[in-house]
């Protein structure tokens, strides 16, 4: 038979139980919606750790001081004054000592409120050097912007550089450049404009786009060598919050971070430190995946396994109940092949359609998990459904429909012509 | 892998030799078809009669290579077809006979012409010729129009209609019919007959069982069987 009157013949006897065919995919249905919407919430996930990661830099080692625990405090906290993190001898045995280090750049929140009028924002100000904007991979925005310079640093002007969403904050549409922000109790001049296009964090921690830059020396020329914040009853002395070292090419990741490890594990005596590799997490994130990968894999094959024996038992009861017709079309002529190959293909159709429902229905429960998850607020699960996992979908439908047509189609197949003829 | 009908006239279109089936039931041997020797030539038209259960059945179904006999030849054409693989059976049963039963056996889900062209399928016509074929067959037997109807709108003779043209459908030189007349009453029975007595008049051999002995008329070849022992008149 030719293939275009075998896919009639079969569309024929489908449309003959529509419904009752429909009812017997439901498992194919519901599986294959399993997987498209888990690959999608799955691939939404990793899409965004991704970004995430590699907003902070792969060839970044980030170095951010944390505050040691209540126990430690008491211990070390004989003055009044807190001190801990990254140190100025930290910076400059990194500089002096390490090899296949590009940049090294250290970062100091000014722990200095922000004004807008009267009111106070959430808006962070941090002080730092012109790598600043490469090693955060920002961007300045508007022709007219410059980052800090050498020379901003040189003569401690009163000079910033403002996230897009910090300005959007103060200025709302007014045009931010040369404009004046206020910063603790001083007024500094907004020379430009940046923005983090993937949204990425400082050190993890900061939204960028919601910081003000200002020249580390300026910083450090108003407020003090140091900077302080009360808590508590006890200052706190923090050289740096953050260190971004920058290495010459991705390979040299693995080794640097080591020898960090070892030098800070040995310098310091409190765990003041963290050290953050956005590589490591990529790895790390390409471990989850697999194991994300290989539950989604059970969860599949579990569903499709039910659909395929449900498929099985209709396809069974569909060639009992068609034993005559077998039986006539082998009086005129079929060969046995002509019959599997009929059963199979109405199999693989009946799982195909499963498959292109259950596809459907999967990207609809993705987009309404993202929609439910996005409900409360701005941040929520992201789905992205890939061509590939569309493609993934129909070849397991397919190849389920294969592998539970086989044998009803066959035992169809070796039916007895007379026998099938007689058949009541 | 189908011998052409070579159209030999001086070759019998179908010879038995000893042919014979036994089913073994319950410990007991039973003689279907006790050995036949029988020789059709082409063109003929053959009634098969006989008491119920003496074996026309067997005897037909043995024609059609639905199912192997116990023992002897069957040759068709001049071709031993007895023991053939189940695709060469398949092609022959295809290309080389027709059949038409009592219960007409149309697919009911498919339409008229849809079951005319079944045959077709399987010899791998293409859709264009099939279906213009089936319609030819269909207004040859006064179906035209109707060929998008379901066998459940039709009335019997209309149905035996049906799969008289759906016999038809690959040109076999052969028609076997198994009391074609048997659901139907007498006047469609007797329109029945006339298209088989046309067929035959074309050149078509047919060999039909019945039960009424008015049909003995249309024979020109009369074999009778009793209790699996077939002879000829
Ligand atoms: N599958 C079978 N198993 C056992 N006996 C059978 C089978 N088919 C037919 N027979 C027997 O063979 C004999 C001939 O049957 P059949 O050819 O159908 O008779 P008819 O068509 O003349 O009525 C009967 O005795 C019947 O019971
Ligand atoms: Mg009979």
């Amino acid at each position: 038979m030719r293939s275009l009157e075998l896919a009639l013949t079969v569309y024929a006897s489908l449309t003959r139980h529509l419904v009752r065919s429909l009812l017997a995919t439901l498992g194919i249905v519901l599986g294959i919606a399993a997987v498209v919407a888990m690959l999608a919430i799955g691939e939404g996930g990793r899409q965004e750790a991704l970004r995430q990661i590699e907003s902070q830099g792969v060839d970044n080692i980030i170095l951010r001081s944390v505050k040691p625990t209540e126990g430690i405090v008491q211990q070390s906290s004989r003055s009044f004054t807190q001190r801990y993190g990254i140190t100025q001898g930290d910076v400059d045995h990194v500089q002096g000592v390490f090899q296949n280090v590009r940049l090294i750049v250290p970062v100091m929140d000014v722990r200095r409120d922000i004004y807008q009028g009267q009111q106070t924002t959430d808006i962070k100000a941090v002080a730092t050097i012109p790598a600043f904007l490469e090693v955060t991979r920002c961007r300045l925005v508007d022709r007219r912007s410059r980052f800090l310079t050498p020379t901003d640093g040189q003569v401690l002007d009163p000079v910033c550089v403002v996230g897009v969403k910090a300005a959007r904050r103060l200025f709302g549409h007014l045009d931010p450049l040369g404009r004046n922000v206020v910063i603790g109790n001083v007024s500094f001049r907004v020379v430009g404009l940046f923005e983090s296009p993937g949204g990425g964090r400082l050190g993890g921690q900061y939204e960028l786009n919601n910081t003000v830059v200002m020249p580390l020396e300026t910083a450090r020329s108003l407020w003090g060598g140091i900077t302080m914040r009360m808590g508590r009853g006890v200052a706190e002395q923090v050289d740096y919050d953050f260190l971004y070292v920058s290495a010459r090419d991705v390979d040299a990741i693995p080794g640097t971070a080591g020898r960090l490890r070892t030098y800070l594990r040995a310098a310091h005596t409190q765990a003041d430190y963290e050290v953050l590799v956005p590589y490591e997490l990529m790895q790390s994130a390409r471990k989850t995946r697999r194991i994300f990968t290989i539950v989604m894999t059970s969860i599949a094959a579990i569903s499709l396994l039910v659909g395929g024996i449900g498929i099985m038992n209709i396809m069974l009861a569909n060639i009992f109940e068609r034993t005559r017709e077998i039986g006539v079309r082998r009086a005129l002529g079929a060969r046995k092949r002509d019959i599997l190959w009929q059963f199979l293909a109405e199999s693989v159709l009946l799982t195909s359609i499963g498959g292109a429902l259950g596809a459907g229905l999967g990207i609809g429960t993705s987009a309404a998990a993202e929609w439910f998850s996005k409900m409360g607020g701005d941040s929520g699960i992201t789905a992205v459904v890939t061509p590939e996992s569309l493609v993934v979908a129909l070849a397991v439908s397919v190849a389920t429909g294969i592998t539970f047509g086989t044998h009803p189609a066959w035992k169809a197949a070796q039916l007895d012509p007379l026998t099938a003829l007689r058949h009541e | 892998m189908e011998t052409p009908a070579t159209q030999d006239p001086a070759r019998p279109l179908i010879e038995l030799n000893a042919l014979e089936k036994t089913y073994q039931a319950g410990g007991v041997l039973i003689h279907a078809l006790r050995p036949t020797d029988l020789v059709i030539r082409r063109g003929t038209f053959v009634t098969v009669m006989g008491p119920s259960g003496s074996g026309k059945s067997t005897l037909l179904n043995l024609f059609g290579l639905l199912m192997r006999p116990t023992s002897g030849s069957y040759r068709l054409d001049g071709r031993e077809v007895s023991r053939l693989d189940d695709d060469a059976t398949s092609a022959v049963r295809c290309r080389l006979i027709g059949m038409v039963f009592q219960s007409f056996n149309l697919l009911s889900h498919l339409t008229i012409l849809e079951n005319v062209c079944v045959p077709m399928q399987y010899a791998g016509l293409s859709r264009g010729a099939m279906r213009q074929r089936g319609r030819d067959l269909l207004d040859q037997f006064g179906l035209a129009g109707r060929y998008g109807s379901r066998p459940t709108q039709l009335s019997g003779g209309q149905c035996q209609r049906v799969a008289i043209a759906r016999s038809l459908a690959n040109d076999p030189p052969v028609i076997l019919a198994d009391e074609p007349t048997g659901n139907l009453d007498e006047r469609t029975g007797q329109e029945v007959m006339q298209i088989f007595q046309g067929l035959h008049a074309a050149g078509k051999t047919i060999i039909m069982v019945t039960h009424n002995p008015v049909y003995r008329k249309f024979a020109t070849q009369m074999v009778t069987i009793h209790d699996g022992r077939a002879t000829e008149e």
